[in-house]
């Protein structure tokens, strides 16, 4: 065989033996998904109880982008024993924000958190991952401004100003839906796009009269300055599921108990900060030491995060709870949108059995 | 370009399929983590038929074609008082080396603060990415011109405009075209880097807007695909400058 030929034969044989060790690192792939499989598990079973003598059931949960008093509820769950008591060791990971629900599905990561308008294009698009627990009753994306700019509601945002980071992602689809409650659409009004998040920034300075941002942030921080702050959001027009637990179908094939007694163990810690935010806030702080510079701030941001953590199914049925009819009418929406490619419905994201009795 | 140089790209282009065709089947991943050539190649198609791309190429298209201008620009006046000023070579000679040693991934987010998410901001980056290879490049080609040639010029009373218009910016020109080669495909790095960094719109937020929030990963590889071939047909446009101007090297 001459010298090029070997080359190239050498290059396929290692190019398949990587593909093949790549595969094979993963473990066995269980689901539809062949690459599909959860991070190593201690014991490859379901989480057990710890006083039994047998290590825990290793989980890995993404939080997002940048860790936060908004993620009090998993800092507390760990910190006051409830993961550990439920069987579990918790490793939290942060700053994989834009593929969290591709490595969800991929079973990279056991546990994420995403909202309807994102889980419903990923599903669609074939991505393994399930809907397991609510965690944001009310969809935090929301429009806010200074009272005083006269935007009270969604009819008097024709001819105003408004921020956003992009015509994309789920405040675009919230302000669809706010302005087409109104009779509106976006042509109706001047929108200003800040891709560098500074729209919170532009409202305080008058630079626009109303932007997007989220409930537990942008306004919070406004109304800290003194200003009445007027907040429209979409949840009374067309209810977008907000953000949830998430978990790849692999993962679920595997570690099902496991994740069931994980969004049991948050629900917990939900229930106990919102009887006590002292409790969030302190857990936190001890997570994230530099949020104690701000003890006010973080104080009033978690305020509004344990209140956009209940909306009405979940105030009646306790924290957590699913609502299948408004994923079935997010789903319709953004259908209309052209956000859906391949048809999904209700049973195609979510896992209803997960939560305990009771929510 | 000749039967034979076709017949070698179009094989290479084959056998780069062909194996991704084969990464495909043996790692046996999902199309949400690696899509095979033809499903990409449909989305590359329908991308283009339906309008998807053509707005953030051109805006991708605008600032690397600004920003190589301004970064080209300024490092052959840069590059060529390098080379014929040792003051200047001693003063700016540390700033150069460490703005490449920054990684312009750093300088990105800050250069989106200083100027905005607009396209000033873009320019800025790949100007600044193209400018050190083009300005050493320049340094050097400026250098490798034959003393003796120049010692030639002078006896002959030749005036500065003529000692760099017939021998040294000929000398250089194969040494500036090869940092030319360089400077434009970095430059399509920047704008993506500078479209990361915060843009309304160009093939960076197009990469990004596929992955995390249209979980269109077919689109995503469609889009890297068009970012690819900016930066071939960019490069193959310097060659074809620089045989016109050289000839073939």
């Amino acid at each position: 065989m001459s010298p090029p030929r070997l080359a190239v034969l050498v290059v396929l044989l290692l190019v398949s033996l990587i593909a093949v060790a790549c595969r094979g690192a993963d473990g066995p792939a269980t689901s539809e998904s062949p690459a599909a499989a959860p991070t190593p598990d201690a014991t490859a079973s379901p989480a057990v109880e710890p006083s039994l003598g047998l290590p825990p059931t290793q989980l890995t949960v993404g939080l997002g982008y940048i860790p936060s008093v908004q993620f009090a509820q998993f800092y507390l769950a760990d910190q006051a024993g409830y993961y550990r008591e439920a069987g579990l060791e918790v490793t939290f990971q942060n700053r994989i924000d834009p593929d969290l629900i591709t490595l969800v599905g991929q079973g990279a990561i056991d546990v994420g958190i995403a909202d309807g308008t994102s889980m419903i294009p990923a599903v669609s698009q074939g991505i393994p991952v399930r809907y397991v627990a609510t965690v944001y009753g009310q969809f935090p994306s929301i429009v806010f401004g200074k009272t005083s700019t006269g935007v009270l509601a969604p009819a008097d945002l024709a001819g105003k100003r408004l921020g956003i980071p992009g015509r994309y992602g789920s405040s675009w689809i919230m302000l669809q839906a706010l302005l087409a409650s109104a009779g509106l659409t976006p042509e109706d009004l001047e929108i200003v796009e800040y891709p560098d998040f500074g729209q919170g920034a532009a409202v305080t300075q008058g630079a626009v009269d109303v932007a997007t941002g989220f409930a537990n942030n942008e306004p919070v921080q406004l109304a800290l300055t003194g200003e009445d702050v007027t907040i429209l959001r979409v949840d009374d027009i067309t209810p977008l599921p907000g953000p949830g637990l998430i978990s790849g179908v692999a993962t679920l094939d595997v570690k099902r108990e496991a994740i069931e007694a994980f969004v049991a163990a948050t629900l917990r810690a939900m229930e106990a900060i919102a009887a006590d935010p002292e409790l969030g806030l302190e857990a936190a702080i001890a997570a994230v030491p530099e949020l104690a510079s701000a003890r006010e701030t973080q104080a009033a941001i978690l305020d509004a995060t344990i209140e956009t953590w209940s909306g009405p199914l979940q105030a009646a049925q306790g924290l957590g709870k699913l609502d299948p009819d408004g994923w079935t009418a997010s789903i319709a929406y953004l259908t209309e949108l052209g956000l859906v490619p391949d048809p999904v419905t209700v049973d195609d994201i979510l896992v209803q059995d997960l939560l305990p009795a009771g929510n | 370009m000749s039967r034979s140089t076709l017949l070698s790209v179009a094989l290479a282009l084959v056998g780069f399929i062909a194996l991704w065709t084969l990464v495909v089947a043996v790692s046996g991943f999902p199309p949400f983590i690696l899509p095979p050539p033809w499903q990409v190649a449909d989305r590359f198609v329908r991308a283009i038929m339906d309008g998807t791309i053509a707005p953030h190429l051109w805006t991708t298209l605008s600032e690397v074609l600004l920003g190589f201008a301004a970064g080209a620009g300024s490092a052959l006046v840069v590059g060529y008082a390098l080379a014929r000023s040792a003051l200047v070579e001693r003063l700016l000679s540390p700033y150069l080396v460490a703005l490449q040693a920054t990684p312009i991934l750093a300088l990105a987010p800050l250069i989106a603060l200083w100027f905005g998410p607009g396209l000033l901001g873009k320019v800025i980056i790949c100007a600044l990415i193209v400018f050190f290879p083009m300005a050493i490049a320049t340094m050097v080609g400026i250098r490798s011109v034959d003393a003796r040639l120049l010692e030639l010029g002078r006896s002959l009373r030749a005036t500065r405009r003529q000692v760099l218009l017939t021998l040294e910016v000929p000398a250089a020109l194969p040494s500036i075209f090869g940092g030319m080669r360089v400077g434009v495909t970095l430059a399509v790095v920047g704008a993506i880097v500078g479209e990361w960094a915060g843009a309304e719109r160009g093939l960076g937020v197009l990469v990004n807007l596929a992955r995390g929030s249209l979980f269109d990963i077919p689109l995503m590889f469609a889009t890297l695909l068009t970012i690819a071939l900016v930066g071939i047909a960019l490069y193959l446009i310097v060659v074809v400058i620089e045989r016109r101007l050289v000839g073939a090297r």
